[in-house]
């Protein structure tokens, strides 16, 4: 039985990345502006922001643009990922009804195209101001400690908003809405120690933080036991996160299929 | 078709029972949630959900050689117990024991990527049909010529009429033999002319399966197909048995909405 479970989720990874390559080259397809757009996106973002914050706002921190990068850029997979990943059911129901079709492979699809592209402009963006700064080139192998977790943390909140999305429509508008309050609240173009401490607590209660830190640690303020800390905290929380996806999953699955 | 052999039990259902909340029956959104929780919080938290039962203790087995057809009036949850056969939904009491592979088709009208061409579509639906199959290309091809879709193939799929989406995923579907089948109304949407051609590739293909339940309103295509007729109500098995028995059965149920079958 082992071994059969194995098979079975070894062929749907294959499936998932065969959907994702699938999807890449459809929208490739479509427009190559479009493709680029993907890239470009995020590094506009960066650009204005960076400039806002650092000389229009003067935020005096050292190494400001890879502080930002190391928060902006993985705010802007977890939202955008949600966001195009919410509605993936209600767009691909007739599918789901029609065919035993595993969701998850759809959904996973999505997410590992939303990867790429973050990836893709992450690094385009990381390594040129990586190599300006005086640090070693070396601090990127922990990358992966932190793309884990973010990945991991980013598939099971979609998971749980893609379930919540087919019974109430509206929840990619009020994620949406939700992301716009937040973005202010996650230190993510201020560090987390300009904080009164009054208000502390804002930020703890903010789960994206977990998420975002170890990025900072890899890429900005690099302490070996800070950083542990971190990549445990996020580890802890996305086991939650994946928890509370499988639950909810398992206790809506029939009304899932009912509602499509 | 009428050789009633059924040997080995291949698919056994126990007293399968699946209730639904009516709760959510309702196309609301987060903020009409938001309103009637804050208008009416006591109804909202502390009264109780209605629950409908859309199987109500259903028992029978399939064995090899078995092709069941179920009848039953809409809404009678014929679809529900396939879902529940094909793994997709669980039920909250009772149990469907099997070890083969069930594949089952609710509908072919669907593609997957409307923007890829069909032969993409196709291809990627058999990666998600076929789990594990080597020959997913071969098979491809042959669905492929099977369709008689010509250069459309290579077309974006959502350039494509309802019945020509259909054409192209019924032959992919019927171009591997499953252990265990279940086919939920799904001749719908093909012209006169393919469903013919279809037909033939169907019956071989059907046969070669293990098992298979057909749902079908049209009682015609259960007495080409099946050796065995289920008839569904409310929730329970209302008859099992022979075909001729089972169609009178489910004539029987109500008349009136079965006089332009």
């Amino acid at each position: 039985m082992g071994y059969h479970n194995n098979m079975k989720f070894e062929s749907e990874l294959n499936q998932i990345s065969e959907l994702a390559l699938a999807s890449i080259k459809s929208r490739y397809r479509k427009t190559w502006a479009g493709f680029i757009w993907v890239i470009i996106n995020p590094i506009l973002m960066f650009g204005v922001q960076s400039m806002v914050f650092k000389h229009i706002l003067k935020i005096e921190l050292p190494n400001y643009f890879l502080f930002l990068l190391g928060g902006l850029l993985p705010w802007i997979f977890f939202t955008s990922t949600i966001q195009m990943g919410t509605p993936i059911f209600s767009q691909q129901g007739q599918l789901l009804r029609s065919f035993k079709v595993n969701p998850w492979v759809l959904l996973g699809a999505q997410v590992m195209d939303n990867f790429v592209n973050f990836l893709a402009s992450f690094l385009l963006i990381l390594i040129p101001f990586f190599l300006m700064s005086e640090k070693s080139l070396g601090m990127l192998l922990l990358l992966p400690l932190a793309l884990i977790p973010l990945l991991i943390g980013t598939l099971s909140l979609t998971i749980i908003l893609s379930i919540l999305n087919i019974f109430y429509r509206d929840v990619n508008f009020v994620m949406g809405f939700i992301f716009s309050l937040l973005f202010f609240l996650t230190p993510i173009f201020y560090p987390k120690e300009f904080i009164p401490q009054e208000y502390e607590w804002m930020i703890w209660m903010n789960p994206l933080i977990y998420l975002i830190e170890p990025f900072r640690q890899v890429i900005h303020s690099f302490n070996g036991t800070l950083f542990m800390i971190s990549i445990f905290k996020s580890l802890i929380f996305v086991t939650l996160c994946g928890f509370t996806a499988l639950w909810v999953w398992k206790r809506k699955r029939n009304e899932f299929y009912r509602m499509l | 078709m009428n050789s009633t052999e059924c040997s080995e039990e291949i698919l056994k259902v126990k007293d399968l029972k699946v209730h639904f909340y009516l709760d959510h029956y309702y196309d609301r959104g987060l903020r009409d949630v938001f309103i009637s929780a804050l208008t009416n919080p006591f109804d909202y938290f502390f009264k109780q959900k209605e629950i409908f039962y859309a199987l109500n203790g259903i028992t029978f087995s399939l064995s090899q050689g078995m092709r069941l057809g179920i009848l039953g009036v809409n809404g009678s949850g014929k679809t529900t117990l396939c879902r529940c056969l094909a793994g997709m939904m669980r039920a909250q009491e009772g149990s469907v024991e099997t070890t083969k592979e069930v594949r089952a088709i609710f509908d072919t009208g669907t593609g997957i990527m409307p923007e890829l061409t069909g032969r993409e579509n196709a291809q990627l639906l058999a990666r998600l049909f076929f789990t594990g199959e080597k020959e997913v290309k071969h098979l491809v091809e042959e669905s492929i010529s099977f369709s008689e879709l010509g250069h459309f193939i290579d077309a974006p799929f959502k350039k494509y009429s309802k019945g020509m989406q259909s054409r192209l995923l019924l032959s992919l579907i019927s171009s591997l033999p499953a252990d265990i089948l279940i086919l939920d109304e799904v001749f719908d949407g093909a012209d006169v002319f393919f469903r013919q051609k279809l037909a033939k590739r169907m019956i071989s293909f059907i046969e070669k399966a293990g098992a298979t339940v057909f749902v079908s309103h049209s009682t015609e295509q259960i007495r080409e197909i099946c050796n065995k007729v289920m008839v569904i109500h409310e929730g329970k098995v209302h008859f099992l048995g022979e075909v001729e028995d089972g169609i009178k059965a489910y004539m029987g149920l109500n008349p009136e909405t079965l006089i332009q079958k």
